[in-house]
């Protein structure tokens, strides 16, 4: 009876052990992987300083900073609506802007922001901003958004270097992703699109998708 | 009367580690493979310091599995249900604190999470539901003991 009663007591704490094993090794496992790593390779064009966003015209003011995730669809009408009037300033020289592409929404979202990093590297980051919200699956994660994929979309948009190729086969830019979702979470950027200016929102409400409002929320900020 | 649900209660017992325990696997599931979005799901309720609610939202998700697991196993149950049953009432007064400051935002119970449009937000449904686990919990902490439990 009491033999009995020990080993029920042994298999009962060898199963709380257990699970209580698999648990922490799958919290630290999360933690870790979610650390931002300070010898990342990063894309020459991105900052520290600025949450690792890809940096447009780094002396201008004010500061824009626009983060998104290329697989999320209202980023996709926010491009469509404002990415003009956006490339324009950026051209021009108007304002600093500054592109944080987040990776919550899936592995794909990480494919994205690797190829618009290598494409960075190699003056074409507003042409792929684009032609990645245009290409966008219509579904999440549908696995439409390959390595593959993303070498034949460099090459529709004049991107046909090897160097190029290899940095989306490599994957090179993968750990800055991480960097720059770290960088968001401590930002506190919990949607997509988030629109900022010199580091204050604008109103999710009425100015994001509204194109005339958005221009006169910028014009305000000082962009003329 | 009685002793019908005396002779039911180890099943009950059974049915309802399983379905809290089910509950909580899942749920901890879906928010661990997407830990980024759990984060914002936490951040979104603007209760906790930035860097805590980022913790939470990484570790909260392996919290859940593992209470799940042991209620499901049967293992520990009293104290399980008393981990389960309080973190239900948390979730319950952070949803209703959302809800009464006028955040428009999805719990981000089961995955998803952060701001979503105001016509959208389901509090009362999320309050609900969670109220529901909570009474299950209560079950278990009362009656501990049932069929299929590694407790003796």
């Amino acid at each position: 009876m009491s033999i009995n009663n020990n080993s029920d007591k042994g298999t009962r704490n060898l199963v709380i052990g257990m699970v209580a094993f698999i648990v922490l090794v799958g919290a630290i496992f999360s933690f870790i992987s979610n650390k931002s790593s300070s010898t990342a390779k990063v894309p020459a064009a991105v900052s520290a300083s600025d949450g690792y966003g890809i940096v447009l015209n780094a002396n201008a003011t004010p500061k824009i900073d626009i983060f998104i995730d290329y697989q999320c669809p209202i980023c996709k009408n926010f491009e469509i609506i404002n990415g003009g009037y956006i490339s324009e300033i950026a051209a021009n020289a108007k304002a600093k802007v500054v592109i944080h592409p987040m990776t919550f929404i899936g592995a794909e979202s990480i494919l994205a922001a690797n190829a618009a990093a290598c494409a960075a590297d190699e003056g074409k980051f507003l042409d792929i901003n684009i032609a990645l919200f245009q290409n966008q699956s219509g579904t999440e994660n549908s696995g439409l958004w390959t390595g593959d994929y993303m070498k034949r979309l460099g090459n529709s948009i004049g991107l046909k270097s090897k160097s190029f190729e290899k940095c989306v086969t490599d994957g090179t830019y993968v750990d800055w992703t991480k960097n720059v979702a770290k960088a968001s979470a401590d930002a506190n950027v919990n949607s997509t699109p988030t629109v900022k200016i010199n580091g204050k929102e604008i109103d999710r409400n009425t100015e994001y998708m509204d194109p005339v409002k958005f221009k006169a929320a910028l014009a305000a900020a000082g962009v003329k | 009367m009685q002793s019908k649900f005396i002779k039911a209660q180890p099943w009950l017992t059974l049915l309802i580690r399983l379905g809290l325990g089910g509950v909580l696997v899942a749920a901890g599931y879906l928010k661990a493979i997407h830990p980024q979005k759990s984060a914002m799901a936490v951040r979104a309720y603007e209760l906790l310091p930035i860097s805590i609610a980022n913790f939470f939202g990484y570790a909260l998700p392996w919290f859940e599995i593992g209470v799940g697991a042991l209620l499901i196993l049967g293992v520990a149950v009293k104290i399980s249900a008393l981990l389960g049953g309080l973190t239900m009432i948390i979730f319950i007064v952070a949803i209703a604190q959302a809800w009464a400051r006028g955040l428009s935002i999805d719990c981000g119970c089961f995955g998803g999470g952060g701001a979503i449009d105001p016509d959208q937000t389901k509090y009362l449904e999320e309050i609900l539901r969670d109220f529901g686990f909570t009474l299950m919990a209560l079950f278990l902490y009362r009656f501990p003991k049932g069929r299929f439990g590694l407790d003796k």
